[in-house]
């Protein structure tokens, strides 16, 4: 973070703009060198008891893809991405009460093997990524996870996602986490991100307690949060956790503890876009209580 | 806490243990919990003992006895993440949603469902109370919590803990660690009735010395309020209050005062023991 923030910034309604979620995304700015994000929903992709409907999510990840590549065919966006006869690792999440969704990782791995890449040399890990030899020879990583709060770090999203990639876990946790973007420039990592999905199918916006998980803080925003840059599509994660927040539980608790790591990972780290104006966020689908 | 394997049931109503009982330590709790660790480790946590039960139709319980050290530690934990009713369960608890969360002797326990129904919820709160019977006697509060008025306080806002992770969550503040906070310091944040809407915040701190106190609340005042005079006071753009006084090794900060008589009475009114 360049600059603290206060409470204060909380009643000066300064608060989003130092956190680089302002409520203007800059429209009318030129579009060349801006980071694109897209952010699709659907209103069908889960049911009322939140199962998903693994076509429509298919669809929507095709959608996002092909938008970030202004792409008409999926399996051409795809092979923007990847090359035949690479390895490629999905950095996926398991954490028991949000994982990445069975259904998002199927949808990824359609699509890579669609794209060339041998099933074979896909893989699909989370805590043993630094040992799995389809990590270790990976030419390129998919990075994907559902978006939540965090007791430290105040959001775990798509930077976050890559701390089982760090040799210590534990030496990253300190000043809110607030160097998670140095896992970046890992050499087992740096340079071979090809797309981060931030799963809102259901994200969790408040938490009692670090592992704490229940069903009255998550909500069904039934969406993907898709881009090539972790920290840009990160921003528009916080905007959207932001403004749950605001809506469920007042303003001033719109802020999670001191999502720092995501600036940080711009200005410190250098491995993304924090700032909303250097952003371009395109919605797909449906809009209803978007929020962001 | 090996005991807990025997003297917690095995089976609670229709649920039943699954898998193995685990348990963690200071080392080890990294391995239990994804980045949470370090809000125990900032309290005295000991070890923390770990059951699954698995219901009738397919739901999940988990039990987690935290051995904080002291009951003081353990009502820290408690008290800070406190949003739901009493449950009348343990010295201090409350339930929500399939969460029970409770307290007693030096013992933190909390039992969790993440699917919450009728059934699962009636479990949560008779496995806290099979429970209770094992984790011994009640214990002492913290003394700090003895220093604070008593008139329009309100008990269950009251919270206790040492570092900036907890002050974050409990009320933010600074994305800095402006107060230096630590495991040296102790912290009571409390809320009062103001008769007029929100609540007026207190924030106690005893440092280990009255140097760090005063450096505290200087380092407090030129982030969070570098108009407020020598006297500490100053309006913020909600047209609320904030005072940061030290007496001896404390540092006393009262947020959201409706004006400033309001916070040099609370303020002054702490029982803070003499030397």
């Amino acid at each position: 973070m360049t600059q603290m923030l206060t409470r204060r910034d909380f009643l000066k309604g300064t608060t989003a703009a130092l956190l680089g979620a302002s409520l203007g995304f800059g429209q009318d700015a030129p579009l060349a060198k801006k980071a694109r994000v897209v952010l699709v929903r659907h209103r069908d992709v889960l049911d009322e008891n939140s199962a998903v409907a693994p076509d429509i999510l298919q669809g929507m990840l095709d959608e996002a893809v092909m938008k970030l590549f202004d792409e008409s065919d999926p399996v051409k966006a795809f092979a923007k991405l990847v090359k035949p006869g690479e390895t490629v690792g999905i950095k996926t999440n398991v954490w028991s009460y949000l994982p990445t969704p069975p259904e998002l990782e199927s949808a990824i791995k359609r699509r890579l093997v669609d794209a060339g890449i041998a099933e074979d040399k896909i893989g699909l890990d989370d805590h043993t990524v630094r040992t799995n030899p389809l990590f270790v020879n990976a030419t390129s990583l998919i990075n994907a996870r559902p978006l939540r709060t965090h007791y430290l770090s105040g959001m775990s999203g798509c930077i976050k996602n890559y701390i089982m990639f760090a040799q210590s876990q534990e030496a990253l946790h300190p000043d809110s986490c607030a160097d998670l973007g140095s896992v970046f420039n890992l050499p087992m990592v740096k340079g071979k991100t090809r797309l981060n999905i931030l799963c809102v199918l259901t994200p969790q916006f408040h938490g009692r307690g670090p592992h704490h998980f229940s069903r009255r803080y998550v909500w069904s925003y039934k969406g993907l949060i898709v881009g090539q840059d972790p920290v840009a599509v990160d921003t528009i994660g916080l905007r959207l956790l932001m403004a749950k927040r605001r809506e469920v539980l007042g303003k001033d608790q719109e802020l999670p503890p001191v999502p720092k790591h995501i600036q940080l990972a711009d200005t410190r780290h250098g491995i993304g876009v924090s700032d909303i104006n250097a952003i371009e966020l395109v919605k797909l689908g449906w809009d209803e209580d978007i929020l962001v | 806490m090996d005991d807990f394997g025997r003297s917690i049931p095995k089976k609670i109503g229709s649920w039943q243990a699954s898998g193995k009982d685990r348990l963690f330590d200071r080392q080890t709790l990294y391995d239990y919990m994804d980045g949470g660790a370090e809000v125990y480790l900032a309290f005295d946590l000991r070890q923390v003992w770990v059951r699954k039960y698995a219901g009738p139709g397919g739901g999940e319980l988990t039990l987690d006895i935290y051995d904080m050290g002291s009951p003081e530690e353990a009502f820290g934990v408690f008290s800070c993440d406190r949003e739901d009713p009493g449950a009348g369960i343990g010295q201090g608890s409350e339930y929500g949603f399939g969460l029970l969360r409770f307290h007693q002797g030096r013992f933190f326990v909390s039992v969790m469902t993440a699917d919450e129904d009728e059934a699962s919820g009636r479990a949560v709160l008779d496995v806290g109370r099979a429970v209770v019977a094992a984790l011994g006697p009640p214990g002492p509060g913290p003394d700090m919590v003895g220093f604070l008025p008593r008139e329009s306080l309100r008990p269950e806002r009251t919270s206790y803990f040492h570092a900036n992770v907890n002050l974050n969550n409990r009320y933010f503040i600074a994305s800095e660690n402006i107060l230096g906070l630590d495991r040296s310091t102790d912290c009571v944040f409390a809320e009062y009735g103001t008769g007029a809407g929100k609540p007026g915040c207190l924030l106690l701190v005893r440092y280990p010395g009255a140097e760090r106190a005063v450096a505290a609340r200087r380092s407090f005042l030129a982030s969070y309020a570098p108009e407020a005079g020598s006297e500490g006071l100053a309006q913020t753009e909600n047209k609320k209050w904030v005072s940061a006084v030290v007496r001896d090794r404390y540092l006393i900060i009262v947020f959201e005062s409706p004006d400033p008589d309001w916070a040099r009475r609370l303020g002054s009114s702490i029982d803070i023991p003499k030397k």
